[in-house]
């Protein structure tokens, strides 16, 4: 079988220095080389083969003639294939060869370039770690903060707010709360201070260290004592997992690590939006974890936490139409309802007797919820 | 694409201009910014890519254009063109101290690699392409010689070299060392590699740096006395106004006498 010749080019002997066009055939044990300086033919056993790399991979064929050495070398793509693929060529032991450190060199260059690619990498690697264990580590950390410190903290806070609190003195509310509290805070190495602010929004919150704040407009949406006991039991549980020191140690954290990547300590509108999402993102998984534990602290104390689910139903009739999950700080009231059924459900028809308050009166039983 | 024929002249010793003479309807594409002059009946357009006729398409053009911002060259090209009846000449000024050398691509087989930026003008026709050096080692060591251009075609090309300028052919299997800045152009026949000094004495205080060049034959090597690197690192060293230190004839005066010998900016 003949095949069509392989365009190359021809150096040494008496070709040019810069080489000349020549044609390659290969037949029976032979090289044959075409050019203008004229037709030579060099046993196969003779030719030595190799691989040239510059920009481009090509292959050389070179022997010793009575000129001195030669050489032709293949650069065109399609030709090189042919090269390759060549039947006679396939056979020859320095093909095989040239085949094996090709394969080593291949291995070499994706070793080199992977490792660095890595090298290259590996700081925003780390980053990305960072961000996606920043619980973690802000957990870690607020572990190590004294409770003394947390504590010292809410005060300080709550001083700023308080003038503004429209806080009550006394009252048949406020009793409630704080016997409920002292009730659901026994033992903790927490001082809980329970306050209860003249407001109508339905709301309660609380601050670092033990200062829990619920507004009367969240008493009067409460049809049972149960439910605010479930309330109570969710706000406890925000300061016993101490989320708001978790919480500030992870926006610095964040920002400490924006301002490095980005190189921007101002922080950019991007910069602030995607930092305020991420926190919200947090703030959501705080929500569901202070959910889960206050059930379990209403059952621990013998509450029954069926006061708490309802709770979920009055806020999500209040609420009206939710904003999308992923931009808010709280989850969809619907969904947290929805969470602490399926932990009802494991409960198995467990019986509480009901909370009966020492302040002799109903609370708010039926009274119309707030708006 | 049918080439352009051009004549060419070279002017002046070290820093040289070349003049190419334009038949009626022939056309030079220049590097942006090389020019010198150009004679009546030269029009002058700036084409986007490098304004060889083988990009198809907006997408091609696009394409030429990115390569030569890899290169670290304007997106654009200048064509001349001779759109007088008689012929007209152009010239292209070398932009630093060295050599213009001219090279016919037919005679290198049609391909000829080059240093980045040193490309000067070239008949029309030639296209202006990029070449990846495939050896990782010239890709992390090459300094300079890991990304180059490719001029391809069968035109006259103009490539312009620091300092002195040397052509060396190597024969088949010769070697030759050189340092990675010095090389001007190759053959693409030309095996490119890179290879560690050897010893940790001569890495640290040759003053050559870690790396060489290996460049191993056949084909022919064009090399610069001086890359424009070194000499720029030169003058800036010596230069006070840019943090450098003055470092001239000195007396034992010192910096009394700077005050005296008038040579105060």
């Amino acid at each position: 079988m003949t095949q069509a010749p392989i365009e190359a080019r021809l150096f040494g002997g008496g070709a040019p220095a810069t080489g000349e066009d020549a044609r390659l055939t290969l037949a029976s044990g032979y090289l044959e080389v075409q050019s203008a300086g004229g037709r030579q033919r060099v046993p196969l056993t003779q030719v030595r083969i190799r691989e040239v790399v510059s920009a481009h991979r090509g292959i050389e064929f070179s022997w010793d003639s009575r000129h001195g050495q030669c050489a032709v070398q293949v650069f065109d793509p399609p030709e090189l294939r042919r090269v390759r693929t060549h039947p006679q060529l396939a056979e020859l032991p320095q093909m095989s060869r040239l085949r094996a450190s090709q394969r080593r060199g291949r291995i070499a260059w994706t070793l080199g370039w992977s490792l660095l690619a890595t090298i290259v990498l590996l700081p925003l690697l780390l980053l990305l770690l960072l961000i996606w264990q920043a619980d973690r580590i802000a957990g870690a950390i607020a572990e190590r903060i004294p409770v003394a410190r947390e504590q010292q903290l809410g005060r300080h806070v709550f001083a700023g707010m308080r003038s503004k609190l429209a806080l009550k003195e006394s009252g048949e509310d406020l009793q409630l709360v704080r016997e409920l509290g002292a009730r659901l805070s026994r033992g903790s190495r927490f001082q809980y201070e329970f306050h209860v602010a003249a407001n109508p929004a339905i709301n309660a919150f609380a601050l670092p260290g033990g200062i829990i704040v619920v507004h009367t407009g969240l008493i009067d949406a409460t049809r049972r004592p149960e439910e605010l006991a479930g309330v109570l039991a969710h706000e406890i549980q925000h300061v016993e997992q101490r989320h708001s020191v978790e919480a500030l140690l992870r926006q610095l954290g964040l920002r400490g690590i924006w301002a490095v990547a980005s190189g921007d300590p101002g922080g950019t509108l991007a910069g602030n939006a995607a930092l305020e999402l991420m926190s919200r993102r947090f703030s959501r998984e705080a929500e569901t974890e202070a959910d889960a534990r206050g059930f379990d602290l209403l059952v621990r104390e013998g509450i029954d936490p069926h006061g708490m689910v309802d709770f979920f139903g009055t806020l999500a009739a209040a609420s009206g139409p939710a904003m999308p999950a992923w931009m808010s700080t709280h989850p969809a009231s619907e969904a947290r309802k929805a969470a602490l059924q399926a932990k009802l459900g494991s409960l198995a028809q467990r019986q509480f007797a009901p909370l009966a308050p020492s302040i002799g009166i109903e609370v708010s039983a039926g009274s119309s919820p707030a708006r | 694409m049918p080439m352009d024929v051009v004549d060419y002249e070279i002017f002046g010793d070290d820093m040289q201009y070349v003049e190419i003479e334009l038949d009626p309807g022939e056309a030079a594409i220049g590097e942006a910014g090389a020019m010198m002059m150009m004679q009546d009946g030269i029009a002058m357009d700036t084409v986007f890519g490098d304004g060889s006729a083988q990009q198809g398409g907006v997408f091609g053009k696009l394409l030429g254009a990115g390569k030569r911002l890899v290169t670290g060259e304007s997106l654009f090209t200048t064509v001349f063109h001779n759109e007088a009846n008689t012929r007209r000449r152009v010239a292209f000024a070398a932009p630093y101290p060295g050599k213009i050398l001219p090279v016919h691509l037919r005679d290198v087989g049609g391909t000829l690699i080059c240093q980045k930026d040193s490309f000067l003008c070239a008949a029309r026709g030639v296209s202006l392409g990029i070449a990846f050096q495939r050896r990782l080692g010239v890709g992390l060591f090459g300094g300079e010689g890991f990304i180059m251009q490719r001029l391809d075609g069968d035109g006259l090309v103009f490539v312009h070299a620091g300092g002195t300028l040397m052509a060396r052919d190597l024969a088949p299997g010769e070697r030759l060392r050189v340092d990675t800045g010095c090389i001007v152009a190759l053959q693409q026949n030309v095996d490119y590699d890179i290879q560690y000094v050897g010893k940790l004495k001569s890495a640290l205080f040759s003053g050559e740096g870690l790396f060489f060049a290996t460049l191993t034959g056949p084909g022919r090597v064009w090399l610069q006395s001086l890359p424009f690197s070194r000499m720029a690192n030169r003058i800036i060293a010596s230069a006070p106004a840019a943090g450098g230190r003055s470092r001239g004839e000195g007396s034992l005066l010192g910096g009394l006498g700077g005050l005296l010998d008038g040579d105060n900016a």
